[in-house]
């Protein structure tokens, strides 16, 4: 076998065997028509701008707090480089989403969010520039948001904590990429039935891979946080200063 | 570790100012977006690769096992594009009958997920001409001339260092847990994963608390001040994406009226 065919044949075998991973998920660069790409970034803004302002506010108060958010911030993306072990042996990526959003707040990620969606386009080339604001949307708005809020809710309703975090991890995660099966459909509405034949097929797809992910997100989070909160204490109770209502309630 | 970083650091056109490479790329990427048509596509792939193999000396090798990178979901996407599904198979090119419902292609689909397969990967030599020419830091200094908040440009900086050390440290425990067979079943896999990142997490609040207390032993007042790097003065950047990008626009106008 010539060198050139044994590098054909290894290229193929690799498009059809690469693992379908949670990164694979970003919606790539030039994937969104302008209008969406415009669109997205618009609603994003709002958040992130919102985000700014208690980072400032944290921050002024705090000074010490700025260093933390950053190193929260590398913490996210390497959390993001890490590989979830799997079943099938394909590997997946955690996205941190729930967990970020329980230690530090659903503000603070959105900012946080896209800063590592920007690292992970540049440096990864994960997702892209164009994208980034409809990737940051449904990662770092939406995600974040539900996992904070189902967290929130379970624990008021007297649930346990282990179940608080394993359905705000899980739950964030799945929203997150319903939320992105929905601007696709958006972008890209089915000739035959329009938008909502578009969303079936995307929530199909998704569903087959991305349930899987979400539960073995969710666990991987309550064996994190339970481990942090046993050896973590002191910095669970310094998170306190900014995500009210989130770490602090962790025992 | 991140060899992406690596290439932008040692390319040669990482001594250009970033806001020429800054320019480049979203005038080429908005007009292959804009465009939507697969010859401008193409072209705009053969200029992107070009620019950053000739010019910024990237292996072809590099920039093509990069284009792997975004392919499932690219396949993924364009597949699911293509494809209908309907009562009647009148409409389609190819279509399979399943339990009554015809799923197939119909010749627009087809041509339009066409558009977008290669759209896509003419968008993505944009990005990857950025990425792989521009090492961070010059993004930054071209982000603080843009006048983007300097709260999110500081806050850019830091993660950027951070992310340096926090893989180092993920790294070295990966490698000490699988020594010692911590990823052989699943359910130690888990186990290890999760004394990783929790470890991970402690380590880093600490890290930061050390950092920021000897910084303020340095005087450091809530600013990271460092001096912006001098770049080549030539203009020739925004000269030839001027001309190149004027010609792909007079191509794809024409294109629309044949």
């Amino acid at each position: 076998m010539s060198k050139r065919f044994q590098l054909a044949i290894g290229l193929a075998l690799m498009l059809i065997l690469i693992p379908v991973s949670a990164s694979a998920m970003h919606i790539m660069e030039g994937f969104l028509p302008p209008v969406w790409c415009i669109s997205w970034g618009a609603l994003t803004i709002p958040f992130i701008v919102m985000g700014l302002f208690s980072i400032n506010k944290t921050v002024r108060e705090n000074p010490r707090l700025k260093i933390l958010i950053a190193m929260a911030g590398a913490f996210a993306f390497v959390l993001s480089a890490l590989k979830i072990p799997s079943v099938t042996g394909s590997c997946s990526h955690p996205t941190g989403v729930g967990l970020g959003a329980i230690l530090f707040g659903p503000s603070a990620m959105s900012v946080l969010g896209l800063i590592v969606l920007l690292f992970q386009a540049l440096l990864l080339a994960h997702g892209g520039l164009t994208t980034l604001g409809a990737n940051t949307f449904s990662m770092a708005v939406v995600g974040p948001l539900a996992a904070y809020f189902i967290f929130r809710l379970v624990k008021k309703a007297g649930g346990p904590q282990w179940l608080a975090v394993f359905l705000g991890a899980a739950l964030g995660d799945l929203l997150t990429y319903v939320t992105t099966s929905v601007q696709l459909a958006l972008a890209f509405p089915a000739e035959i039935g329009g938008f909502g034949a578009s969303l079936a097929k995307f929530t199909g797809i998704f569903a087959v891979t991305q349930i899987p992910l979400a539960i073995s997100e969710g666990i991987l989070t309550v064996l994190i946080f339970n481990a942090i909160a046993a050896y973590g204490k002191d910095e669970l109770k310094a998170l306190k200063l900014f995500s009210p209502g989130g770490a602090n309630h962790a025992k | 570790m991140l060899s992406i970083d690596k290439y932008a650091y040692s390319s040669k056109l990482a001594g250009i100012d970033p806001m020429q490479k800054l320019f480049f790329t979203f005038i080429t990427l908005g007009v292959c977006l804009w465009a939507n048509d697969w010859v401008i596509s193409l072209l705009v792939i053969f200029i992107a690769v070009g620019a950053a193999v000739i010019k910024g000396g990237i292996p072809i090798r590099i920039f093509a096992k990069m284009l792997l990178i975004p392919m499932v979901f690219l396949v993924i996407g364009v597949l699911s594009i293509a494809i209908n599904a309907s009562s009647s198979a009148e409409f389609f090119l190819i279509s399979v009958q399943v339990a009554g419902t015809a799923i197939g292609i119909t010749s627009s689909g087809a041509i339009n997920a066409f558009n977008l397969f290669i759209k896509a990967i003419g968008s993505v030599s944009c990005l990857y001409f950025l990425s792989l020419t521009t090492p961070i830091t010059d993004l930054l200094d071209a982000m603080r001339r843009l006048k983007v908040p300097r709260l999110f440009t500081e806050l850019m900086g830091l993660i950027y260092r951070f992310i340096f050390v926090l893989l180092e440290r993920s790294g070295t425990m990966f490698t000490a847990q699988s020594s010692r067979l911590g990823y052989s079943t699943l359910s130690t896999g888990y186990r290890s994963l999760a004394a990783l990142a929790s470890t991970l997490f402690i380590d880093a609040y600490r890290r930061s608390d050390e950092l920021y207390t000897s910084l303020e032993a340095r005087g450091y007042e809530g600013e990271l001040r460092v001096l912006p790097r001098s770049y080549n003065k030539s203009r020739a950047g925004y000269i030839c994406t001027a001309v190149l990008n004027i010609l792909l626009i007079c191509t794809a106008l024409a294109l629309r009226h044949l």
